[in-house]
């Protein structure tokens, strides 16, 4: 039993090593639109992973994360616009319109729960949206918020690194990735961790256990909203725009679909799904202009059949390869 | 029996489901160290009153009060956190965590760490030695690692007062603990809680219908009738009491008060 633990321990090690090898090598081996896809593909990984914190983690399904994406693609946008370039300092005033927005509209959400709650996430955020769009001399309306240049890095010493190549700009998109993975792994492993989960599989006993359940729906809300407002800011730094239509529902379903795709349960289900989803959109988009209709197809397959998700398949077949050894 | 400190006290608590009365101006007094048992047939506010006591169901009219403090509308966890805990008769468990985590919550709330969200639960040390101690002492050591959805109903019952002790309740009510379990579990179970009682850390409560269990087990006995208390004092008392015998009439307890009361 323990050499398995050890041996598992080390498999994971590579796999992860591998892994991050894998993506910072991209930039050297692949066309500039793989490199694109590369980053809309971890954009759209810490979108999802923060948002299983509240799906997978805490059992809150949302609608409304698209309000946190956009707050921190708008954040971003407003601060580079008129206060300063520094796209760190940008990221960080994206992340914290995100999570400030989501202290808010967390605020009057957790008080629900089940479907009351993702009606509220979903009415909120429809309304971010059209405040977006109708606010027009704040922020451009349907045309959003254009102009939003990838100035360098500054560093200690007057040092800049500069990051207005697509290939440069990949691995701050990969850094802020790995980051994001990381946190996640930790905050699933943390007390804070198991308390979300007790709330997801009982939250009368988790109030019955002295825990004030309400503040901690609201945190995960919180931290969640912050994974979306660092991914929006990432997006609107690779596109140099921020559009109202990130706040849209729609896009608010991304992180959900992307989750259930590859597994809810998992650390790398999100991450998993995210590569699915984009990979997907690409190959069927050639061929035809539904392809939602195909992804959804797929979708209905693994709802179905597979609940959980890609990783969740693959860890079960995993298993049984293995043998009946238990553990 | 000792007079001990009054733990809980309520004052005219009353509760309506409709025009039905599960409470009707309940002054009650719950002491520290005597092991109380409700008892009453279906419908006679059992559940009710724990769940008004407990903060699970708001409460209408009365107050309640602990060791002195009102706190009639205080949420659950801050009476939980002040040590007012409680099973549940339909199991409350947390099915896909282990044993060992069920317990954990609990026990992390109280170390005021669960709010930590980059520490590893593995360092938690002193969470994980106590959690597992409290394990050994309700017999479930050897299933630590289990799945609690996984365990045979009899562990999982246990598991249930186990999550309830975790919390390092003063007072305990446990809501039928002993619910579908075989004769030999229900033995186990009881003298536990008899051991935990004579403890004297936690004072217990329990909701019972077995009346072997209640009048071999309790200090106290409160016999509930359409959220009425009819009878309440030392088992022997009650065993003899009239309005008791005439409310349990008709019903299948009359052999077991018959039963009960030639031992």
């Amino acid at each position: 039993m323990p050499d398995d633990r050890v041996t598992g321990r080390l498999l994971r090690a590579i796999a992860v090593l591998a892994f991050v090898a894998a993506l910072a090598s991209v930039p050297l081996f692949a066309g500039k639109f793989v490199i694109y896809l590369a980053m809309r593909v971890m954009i759209l990984g810490i979108f999802a992973l923060g948002y299983n914190l509240l799906l997978g983690g805490t059992g809150l399904l949302s609608f409304g994360h698209g309000a946190f994406y956009a707050a921190g693609a708008y954040g971003l946008g407003f601060f580079s616009l008129h206060l300063s370039p520094n796209p760190l300092l940008g990221v960080a005033a994206g992340i914290a319109a995100a999570m400030l927005l989501a202290l808010l509209i967390g605020f009057f959400s957790v008080r629900s729960t089940e479907i009351y709650f993702a009606m509220l996430t979903l009415a909120f955020g429809m309304m971010v949206f059209s405040l977006i769009w109708n606010a027009r001399d704040i922020t451009g309306g349907d045309d959003g918020l254009i102009g939003i240049m990838r100035e360098s890095i500054p560093l200690f010493g007057g040092v800049k690194i500069s990051i207005s190549q697509d290939s440069r700009y990949y691995f701050l998109v990969l850094f802020f990735f790995l980051l994001s993975f990381w946190a996640v792994h930790r905050i699933r492993n943390s007390p804070f961790g198991l308390v979300l989960a007790g709330i997801r599989e009982n939250a009368k006993r988790t109030e019955f256990a002295g825990l004030a359940v309400r503040n901690y729906r609201l945190a995960a809300f919180v931290i969640s909203g912050a994974f979306a407002g660092l991914a929006g800011s990432l997006e609107t730094l690779l596109e140099s725009n921020a559009r109202p239509f990130m706040a849209h529902w729609t896009h608010s379903a991304e992180p959900v679909l992307v989750s259930l795709l590859g597994g809810i349960q998992t650390l790398t289900g999100p991450v998993v799904g995210s590569i699915l989803f984009v990979a997907m959109r690409e190959i069927v988009q050639r061929f035809t202009e539904n392809w939602m209709l195909w992804f959804g197809i797929v979708l209905l397959v693994i709802i179905m059949g597979f609940r959980g998700g890609v990783v969740g398949v693959v860890r079960q077949l995993a298993d049984r390869a293995r043998g009946p050894r238990g553990g | 029996m000792s007079m001990g400190n009054v733990l809980l006290e309520t004052r005219k608590l009353s509760n309506w489901f409709g025009k039905i009365c599960t409470a009707r101006e309940l002054d009650l007094a719950f002491e520290e160290g005597v092991l109380t048992s409700i008892i009453g047939p279906n419908g006679a506010g059992k559940s009710t009153l724990v769940n008004l006591l407990t903060g699970n169901l708001p409460v209408q009219a009365g107050s309640v009060l602990f060791r002195g403090k009102d706190i009639t509308r205080f949420p659950i966890h801050k009476r939980v956190r002040m040590g007012v805990c409680r099973s549940f008769q339909i199991l409350n468990i947390f099915p896909q965590l282990s044993v060992l985590r069920n317990v954990m919550i609990p026990v992390l709330a109280r170390s005021g760490r669960s709010m930590r969200p980059f520490a590893g639960i593995s360092g938690e040390k002193a969470v994980l030695r106590e959690s597992e101690e409290l394990l050994e002492k309700v017999g479930l050591s050897r299933v630590r690692d289990s799945v609690a959805g996984a365990l045979s109903h009899g562990d999982q019952r246990l598991l249930e007062v186990g999550v309830a002790l975790a919390a390092a309740p003063v007072l305990l009510f446990l809501d039928e603990p002993t619910a579908g379990m075989n004769p030999v579990e229900r033995v186990r179970l009881l003298e536990s809680i008899r051991e935990l009682s004579r403890g004297g850390r936690s004072t217990f409560v329990l909701i019972e219908h077995d009346m072997d269990i209640v009048f071999s087990l309790s200090d106290r006995v409160i016999v509930l009738h359409r959220g009425e208390v009819i009878g309440d004092g030392p088992p022997d008392e009650i065993r003899e009491n009239a309005r008791v015998r005439e409310v349990y009439l008709g019903d299948e307890m009359t052999d077991v008060f018959r039963i009960t009361g030639e031992e």
